[in-house]
């Protein structure tokens, strides 16, 4: 479903060149929850914007979902994107100035979907995330937890084959973290694949793998049988 | 998607309203001052008679002196006006649509019932009744005068409406009467609204004036005598017999300007062939003794020999262009400005599945809207500065200071294009950013 081979990063200037990532294979199947772990600076969230498009790799192979994301264009990676990755980010980023509502429609604003569908779907993924009463809200009205629900109906919203999540607890503290990772354990278990980055290795281990990534080199350290396989 | 973007673009213009407020701002100012030099200048120079520009001509004879080209030019060209007596021969002929003699006095106005202390000093218009057809003249109430006026030289007058406004309260007047001079004259036309920009068909001094208030026939004026010499340019290479009137209207003193509406611009050769040889008419009987240099000359034509239209206008207008880019390339640099601060927002949109088109149209909208509030800010401002220029330059027509329908249009449109040319560059700059780099920002 993921296929990487050979891929690395390197970001280059006239006079250096600074090896962001050191070249690894990875596979990542269906319904796997995959957990990135490693120190500040270690190259984590590169991998992660190259797994979710953001950013092109420097050399090798990287098949997503039967698509060669090497070969192609800006408007082909945007529909995959769009079509089947999520995004769960640290710092939430929801559009201050849009409604709960407006913010959780968003990609699929980029789908030509019908406003019928496109609410049916909104409305489902806020009461799949226990948000289903504050369609109105503006993010500045809600607990930083709630946020991060609404951040992940967005991301569930087109119903995404990946999430990626970014530190997606880093900015809560325990018990809406322990909410959070709870919702996207129950996410994974629907069969959604989940590759999460993150520093705490606790939240890590309740992933069904965990990788790490350490001066730009990634390892895998543990494996377990996923949800769905 | 459109409703979506505009959405969107409403939103991020109140978010950024300072700023959004100093584009729009800065673009109205642009456009006011390009768009109230254009229409000043444009109104001065347009064609005063486009239906017509090319079948309705200035009569140019070389009547002058045998000793020397009229003015010492090099090379010779005919005054651009003429005599009294050609006038009455040329209209006698009858070989045009249309005669139109330009010639006037001035006199003391008032009704019959009113005293002499309630006259005012009057110009006059001495004309046919073809002017009114010619130059396309709307009547309130009643019409020109009659084929029998003109060629009895009947004392019968049009009056414009602001002066049936002054002395009959608006009525219709049509068969009231009004006294020039000593002379009684009968209303039998009030003209509409009117004003022919530039006012080509007379002295090109007053080509931005009103126009008269009071019109007469030619041949009434030639009857009675009436003969202002310090009312306009006369020019005589012999003096008249003697100081009398009708000295002067049998004398080869040239101050008639005529115009003739001819069926069609087809007929121009012809009517030049028939002027040719009215002048060899007259060689023969021992006048025109200069070469025959007969001309015909579009309204357009007489008013830029007559340099009625100042280059300075046309140096404004390029001047007002370049203030207006100015302004856009400082409109460019606040929406860039403003657009900047929208990294992360794009980055997530990126990030969420939106291409560069999408984002391209959702900024573009952004800046249409911001033209279009810099056009309709552009336009109001556009008429505040053409009404404070009508009340400086109280001597010019007011017509020239007012803006058409279409001219309004081309006023809102030059502003979303010119917004959305020039918003290109900080729209490229803002969707150009590296999601990866911008998300934490948001």
């Amino acid at each position: 479903m993921l296929r990487m081979r050979k891929l690395e990063k390197a970001y280059r200037t006239d006079t250096v060149e600074t090896q962001a990532l050191y070249p690894f294979d990875l596979e990542v199947l269906q319904g796997e929850f995959v957990a990135v772990v490693g120190p500040s600076g270690s190259g984590k969230t590169t991998f992660l914007n190259i797994t979710g498009l953001l950013e092109a790799a420097s050399e090798g192979e990287y098949w997503l979902d039967g698509a060669d994301v090497c070969s192609l264009n800006d408007k082909q990676k945007s529909r995959l994107r769009n079509e089947k990755i999520g995004f769960v980010f640290q710092s939430f980023n929801l559009i201050p100035e849009l409604n709960i509502y407006d913010n959780v429609e968003m990609p699929l604003r980029y789908r030509k979907l019908s406003t019928a569908e496109r609410k049916a779907r909104v409305e489902h993924a806020l009461e799949q995330v226990g948000m289903g009463s504050r369609y109105t809200h503006f993010p500045s009205q809600l607990s930083g937890g709630q946020q991060q629900r609404v951040a992940i109906a967005r991301a569930l919203a087109g119903s995404p084959a990946f999430l990626l999540a970014d530190e997606p607890t880093g900015n809560l503290d325990s018990k809406m973290a322990d909410g959070v990772m709870s919702l996207l354990k129950e996410i994974n278990e629907a069969g959604t694949t989940i590759i999460m980055v993150t520093h705490d290795l606790v939240q890590a281990t309740q992933a069904s793998r965990v990788i790490e990534v350490k001066d730009g080199v990634i390892n895998e350290v543990s494996r377990r049988t996923p949800a769905i396989a | 998607m459109i409703i979506y973007y505009i959405k969107l673009a409403c939103l991020s213009l109140w978010q950024t309203r300072s700023l959004s407020l100093l584009a729009i701002l800065v673009i109205a100012v642009g456009v006011s001052a390009t768009m109230t030099t254009y229409t000043i200048n444009y109104m001065m120079t347009k064609d005063p008679l486009p239906s017509k520009s090319d079948r309705v001509f200035l009569v140019r004879l070389n009547n002058w002196s045998p000793e020397a080209a009229y003015r010492n030019r090099v090379k010779e060209q005919p005054p651009t006006y003429i005599s009294v007596q050609d006038t009455v021969n040329l209209m006698r002929q009858d070989k045009a649509l249309g005669h139109v003699p330009i010639a006037g006095f001035k006199d003391m106005l008032k009704l019959p019932e009113q005293g002499a202390i309630d006259a005012n000093m009057t110009f006059v218009r001495a004309t046919s009744k073809d002017f009114f057809s010619t130059f396309e003249v709307p009547f309130l109430y009643g019409s020109g005068w009659p084929q029998d006026s003109d060629q009895n030289g009947e004392q019968v007058a049009v009056i414009s409406k602001k002066m049936n406004q002054t002395l009959f309260a608006g009525e219709n007047s049509v068969g009231r009467s009004v006294m020039l001079g000593e002379h009684q004259f009968k209303v039998v036309g009030v003209l509409d609204d009117w004003f022919a920009l530039p006012r080509f068909y007379g002295d090109s001094m007053r080509a931005f004036k009103p126009p008269r208030d009071i019109f007469v026939p030619f041949q009434t004026q030639i009857n009675l005598e009436l003969w202002t010499s310090n009312l306009q340019s006369y020019e005589c290479w012999k003096e008249p017999e003697n100081t009398t009137v009708a000295a002067l209207w049998a004398s080869e003193c040239i101050w008639v300007f005529f115009w003739v509406e001819l069926s069609s611009k087809e007929k121009k050769p012809e009517y030049l062939a028939f002027l040719d040889a009215y002048v060899q008419e007259q060689q023969a009987l021992g006048r025109f003794q200069r070469p025959i240099v007969n001309e015909l000359q579009s309204g357009s034509e007489y008013m830029q020999e007559r340099r009625a239209y100042s280059s300075d206008s046309k140096i404004a207008v390029w001047l007002a262009g370049c203030f207006l880019v100015l302004c856009l390339l400082n409109a460019m640099s606040i929406i860039m400005t403003k657009f900047q601060g929208k990294a992360a927002e794009v980055a997530l949109r990126r990030a969420v599945g939106a291409s560069s088109f999408d984002l391209v149209q959702q900024y573009a909208f952004e800046t249409s809207i911001i033209g279009l509030l810099g056009g309709v800010f552009g336009l109001v401002m556009t008429h505040v500065c053409l009404y404070v220029s009508s009340q400086l330059y109280t001597h010019l027509s007011k017509d020239i200071m007012s803006m058409s329908v279409e001219f309004m249009l081309v006023t809102v449109i030059l502003s979303v294009v010119s917004s959305l040319l020039f918003g290109l560059f900080p729209i490229m700059r803002a969707i150009g950013v590296q999601p990866a780099k911008q998300l934490k920002s948001l």
